[in-house]
């Protein structure tokens, strides 16, 4: 069992439950976050991925440090996880700073509460 | 894809500790770092004023993720911001990231 740990934009987030849902995966937990990254939060103006890396300099005063995100984590069994990784990827990417990060994690054990049922049973 | 290369740190801190850990965070090279409003207690059971117990104390999450070889330095600077001597400091888990993805470019790692 695997924990797709996905942040992505906020607007991205019925797109992305949509997908999900066509290739067979319905269950996600949503989760409210801010947070930054490489690029230090918004800046004013917002590098854009041509500019060159000395013109991510912080100036320090003009910048959003936390941007409202979205993340999702979709628990699923090893062998979908390429396949979760792939869609989520697809979905989101714009090729613009802050499309999101993807972390894949180990999870040990899963139950689901109703029935008592353990393991992949569980994320079934 | 070796083994626990990345590790993801989640830190749960006072809510008003967490400009100070942030900057600290970015003057020591951690600039990426995810931010979640949580409500939980620890092993004093929440905090007791007169008869009122409360138990739902707010606090920050803060979840980055890290290369390794970065993971004490990463764990030294949050302890050390967040710190302030008294219960309620909160705490620090570590947990294994097999693999990261940047949807931007599709690339691996962090």
């Amino acid at each position: 069992m695997k924990e797709v740990l996905a942040i992505i934009q906020m607007n991205k987030m019925e797109a992305t439950k949509n997908a999900l849902d066509v290739i067979g995966i319905p269950a996600i937990t949503a989760y409210k976050v801010t947070g930054r990254g490489k690029q230090k939060g918004l800046q004013i103006p917002h590098p854009t991925p041509s500019t060159s890396s000395s013109s991510l300099e912080p100036s320090s005063q003009k910048r959003m440090s936390y941007i409202p995100k979205r993340m999702i984590s979709v628990m699923v069994e090893d062998e979908f996880v390429p396949a979760v990784v792939a869609v989520i990827t697809k979905v989101n990417r714009t090729g613009n700073y802050g499309d999101g990060r993807i972390f894949v994690c180990p999870v040990d054990e899963s139950v689901r509460i109703r029935t008592g049922e353990r393991g992949n049973e569980a994320i079934t | 894809m070796g083994c626990c290369r990345m590790r993801m740190i989640r830190a749960i801190i006072r809510p008003e500790a967490v400009d100070r850990v942030a900057d600290n965070l970015e003057a020591g090279g951690f600039t990426a770092l995810t931010r979640i409003e949580v409500f939980g207690r620890g092993k004093q059971k929440g905090i007791k004023v007169g008869d009122m117990v409360y138990d739902n104390l707010p606090k920050t999450m803060l979840m980055m993720v890290v290369d390794d070889d970065k993971l004490e330095g990463a764990v030294k600077i949050i302890e050390d911001s967040a710190r302030t001597g008294n219960i309620g400091d909160g705490k620090i888990f570590i947990s294994a990231v097999e693999e990261a993805y940047t949807i931007r470019t599709g690339a691996r790692g962090l």
